[in-house]
């Protein structure tokens, strides 16, 4: 039995910054084969992308996250050194309790490990069927070809025994090549020593290696290749035994730049949703070892996987989205709203429940308290509603003007919407009003009366721990 | 039940007094009240008192109403901190009415302070906060001015208001907080300043939006009983009402009006056995310039949609029919949180026993305070009349 791919999400943040930029502001880009690159915005990081690859995986899948039950997170940066962050990706994608779930990280080939475990999970029939996701978004050194190089994405896939894309084949390598990419206990940044023709001879050894233990030659269309720049993939064609155009074919480093643990799961998702029949995808990892994976297309896989669009950012809007001109959050207190209190509200942040009164119907959120019609205080049954709905009322908060906990957000990010949307019960039935934050776009886009639907974000920072949940973002008519 | 009479007021300066403790502001607001009884008080009269407060600098005192009362005397007498946000003092004053109408008291006093200027803009932020809806719209991102920005773009959207009409509130409340000694920004603003300020919160400027002040007020409530041995032209309490309601303005049914101050005013009006056509002048809640403009049709001034109309008109000028904030209002005489409910009933006093100086109403003889807590989870209502005044009602329903 061979698993099978049987839909793919992809996504990548809207900000894009071109290699000029850097150019203009380093005199020098060290990240060669990139024109441009994508930057996540300040309410984002790998653990929000994850959920935007996997939200738009299930959808392509027609499914819910219930009917997953086995999860997998990978990013060789999660947000958190120490944390199982699968567990908060679970709560936000309504994966059950009951599931299986991981995080895979350590080296930019976490994302393979995880298409690996989850293949194994199904073969060793521990799961019916499998949500990998993979997101990342490498920091370097302002000054250095890592930081130069750092993109930003993540790919989602959902994984059964039979499907339209089946992996044939596999194999894997290893070998030490230590100082090749790393990051240190407690630093934000990733480093490598720069040993040229050493760095090279790790990336090729493993992923020759890995290639050399397929049990068939490959012969691909397309070819998805760890890219931490744009020119290293196309030296390992002939290890991997691929030609540069089928690397070329669905790359994503020229425009996205290095995924890094997402690199090799966005390009196969891109290749899958642009209809190529054969992809030999190989990552390489800090450390260094490889994965290589053989996937035949027989039918079309349903695809979410849109990369396109792009606000352009200038290096000094690059440096202030990423936190590194700015300070951090304001001293003082009042009004702190405890994490205890603040996790009994995550069925609401995460998956928007409402509500429903058992005795007159109308709907609560949160669903708390008495009920805002008829004033009984009975237990209300939980509602999902639905992540479309309508502004009723609109305010731009201004530089300087955030609550506390958002100033070091505004100082990043800059002006935002504050509204008030009305969200339909997901069954189509009553209308609860939320407060919201608005995200992906300039404030004045969200005007009372817009569509717009939720997505999960970085709201705020405290004591060391992030506080995610929904945000709205206007829906293109 | 019996009859509450306000015999005296006063409060001190707003603004930003470094010197000052909130100990020392209420001492001056204490003194005032107690210099303004016309037949004066002795401290041993007192039977009770009520303080509104939220905090002091951003703490939390556990007997803040203790610490101010003994500082000025009062030892031994009841004391109770009331708390409802920007209406703690409003709500104070009414439960000074209560205990005297209910026989518990015959003099009561009720006050409020609050000292904001002696904390990091940042943490005053954070202070701030504790007024509004915390769990959901603090953190969606919103702020105080945002959330009456939210509702003045819906009132605008509904109703056509203009940004113009919410400037000329500010420029209105600064050209009568010019006349009042104790205002905070006691000068004069013009339209353009209103309108060219830096936006706050859209569509809200900085001239849309009140100081952060220090300050005290008290007023004296006594009882028919006792009345004449304070005043021989005393100003009854005719109607008291409040209301209260949900916190976070997106769990409201309507974001262009305050409910709780319907209720309220409605509640007062019955009470007082008047409607809003008969009060001469009025202070009403205008933290923000939209607030201002709410209060005219919650507190039926105008009916819905009108109240743009109605600053543009003239009518609320000092000048006008019906003078609104004539003391400046929060704009221009400042919003010293736990004080600004006592202080307006300091203005009514000042306009009712003619003591307004430059900004007196001609003949006022009956006027209306209206305090909000937070953006509308709270709301009081006072309507206050010069005896004899009642004759002159219409009787008209609120």
């Amino acid at each position: 039995m061979s698993p099978a791919i049987t839909a793919v999400g992809a996504y990548a943040p809207r900000f894009r910054i071109s290699a000029e930029a850097f150019r203009e502001a380093w005199g020098q880009f060290q990240a060669s084969g990139i024109s441009e690159k994508a930057v996540p915005a300040a309410d984002e990081d790998a653990l929000t992308m994850a959920y935007e690859a996997g939200r738009r995986a299930l959808e392509a899948a027609d499914l819910e996250g219930e009917g997953v039950d086995w999860l997998a997170f990978a990013s060789s940066r999660p947000p958190l050194a120490e944390e199982d962050l699968s567990a908060r990706l679970r709560a936000m994608l309504a994966v059950p309790r009951t599931a299986t779930d991981h995080v895979f990280t350590g080296s930019t080939r976490a994302g393979t490990r995880a298409l690996w475990a989850g293949m194994d999970a199904l073969e060793a029939a521990r799961a019916e069927r499998v949500l990998v996701v993979a997101a990342d978004a490498p920091r370097g050194e302002p000054d250095d070809g890592v930081d130069h190089a750092a993109g930003a994405g993540a790919a989602a896939f959902v994984l059964e025994r039979d499907g339209p894309a089946t992996i044939t084949d596999r194999a894997e390598y290893g070998a030490p090549y230590p100082g090749t990419r790393f990051r240190e206990s407690g630093r934000e940044t990733t480093e490598g020593l720069g040993v040229t023709g050493y760095d090279r001879a790790a990336f090729t050894e493993t992923i020759g290696g890995a290639v050399a233990g397929l049990e068939a030659d490959p012969d691909p269309d397309a070819a998805a290749i760890q890219a931490p720049d744009g020119k290293l993939p196309y030296r390992a064609a002939g290890a991997a035994g691929v030609s540069t155009d089928a690397i070329q074919a669905s790359a994503t480093v020229h425009d996205l730049g290095d995924l890094g643990a997402a690199s090799v799961p966005v390009t196969l998702a891109r290749a899958l949703a642009d209809g190529h029949r054969s992809v030999l995808a190989v990552s390489h990892g800090s450390g260094a070892g490889a994965d290589a994976l053989v996937v035949e297309r027989s039918d079309e896989v349903s695809a979410s996987v849109d990369l396109e669009v792009g606000d352009s950012l200038s290096y000094a809007e690059y440096l202030r989205q990423r936190g590194v001109i700015t300070s951090g959050p304001p001293a003082g207190g009042g009004a702190y709203v405890s994490l205890p209190s603040w996790k009994r509200s995550l069925p609401q942040r995460y998956r928007l429940e409402a509500g429903r009164c058992p005795d007159c119907g109308s709907l609560a959120f949160p669903p708390e308290g008495a009920c805002p019609d008829c004033g009984s205080l009975t237990e209300y049954e939980s509602t999902p509603l639905s992540r479309t709905g309508t502004l009723e009322a609109a305010t731009t908060i201004s530089q300087g003007g955030a609550p506390p906990e958002f100033a070091p957000l505004q100082s990043r990010a800059g002006d935002y919407a504050a509204v008030i949307v009305a969200f339909g019960a997901a069954n189509g039935d009553g209308v609860a009003r939320v407060p919201a934050m608005g995200t992906d776009a300039a404030p004045e886009a969200f005007g009372a009366g817009a569509p717009v639907e939720a997505t999960i974000r970085r709201l705020y920072t405290q004591e060391g721990v992030t506080r995610y949940g929904f945000k709205v973002r206007p829906v293109s008519e | 039940m019996r009859e509450a009479y306000l015999v005296g007021a006063g409060q001190s300066s707003y603004g930003a007094f470094p010197e000052e403790s909130y100990r020392s502001l209420f001492r001056t607001a204490f003194e005032a009240t107690a210099e303004s009884v016309p037949k004066g008080l002795e401290p041993d009269e007192i039977d009770e008192a009520v303080v509104g407060t939220l905090g002091v600098g951003g703490r939390q005192l556990g007997l803040s109403g203790p610490a101010v009362t003994e500082h000025v005397g009062l030892h031994g007498v009841p004391c109770t901190r009331v708390e409802n946000a920007c209406a703690a003092s409003g709500y104070a004053v009414r439960q000074a009415v209560q205990a005297v109408r209910s026989g518990m008291a015959d003099v009561v006093l009720a006050g409020g302070f609050e000292v904001m200027s002696d904390t990091s803009a940042d943490a005053t932020k954070y202070w701030l906060g504790v007024s509004g809806e915390t769990e959901w719209e603090r953190l969606s991102g919103t702020t105080f001015s945002g959330t009456y920005a939210q509702m003045a773009s819906v009132h605008m959207r509904e109703y056509g208001t203009t940004r113009e009409q919410l400037s000329r509130v500010a420029v209105k409340n600064h050209a009568n907080g010019a006349k009042n000694p104790h205002a905070q920004l006691g000068f004069e603003c013009s339209l353009e300043d209103a309108e060219s300020a830096p936006v706050v919160a859209d569509p809200l400027t900085l001239y849309h939006c009140c100081p952060t002040s220090d300050g005290a007020a008290c007023a004296l409530i006594a009882s028919e009983d006792v009345v004449s041995e304070y005043t021989d032209d005393p100003i009854r309490v005719a109607g008291v009402g409040a209301g209260s309601d949900r916190v976070g303005l997106f769990q409201r049914e309507d974001y262009a009006s305050i409910p709780a101050s319907q209720r309220a005013a409605e509640a007062a009006y019955e009470m007082a056995g008047v409607g809003p056509d008969d009060v001469d002048f009025a202070e009403v809640h205008d933290c923000f310039s939209i607030a201002e403009l709410l209060a005219y049709e919650d507190l039926g001034f105008c009916e819905r949609g009108e109240a743009g109309e109605l600053v543009e008109s003239g009518y609320t000028e000092l000048e006008g029919d019906l003078p609104v904030n004539t003391s400046g209002g929060l704009k221009s005489k400042g919003h010293p949180i736990g004080a600004t409910g006592a202080g307006q009933v300091v203005e009514a006093f000042k306009q009712l026993s003619g003591t307004a100086g430059d900004r007196q109403v001609e003949g006022a003889s009956r006027g209306l305070t209206h305090n909000v807590g937070g953006s509308g989870g709270a709301a009081v209502v006072h309507v206050f009349e010069r005896a004899g005044a009642a004759d002159s009602s219409t009787g008209v329903d609120a």
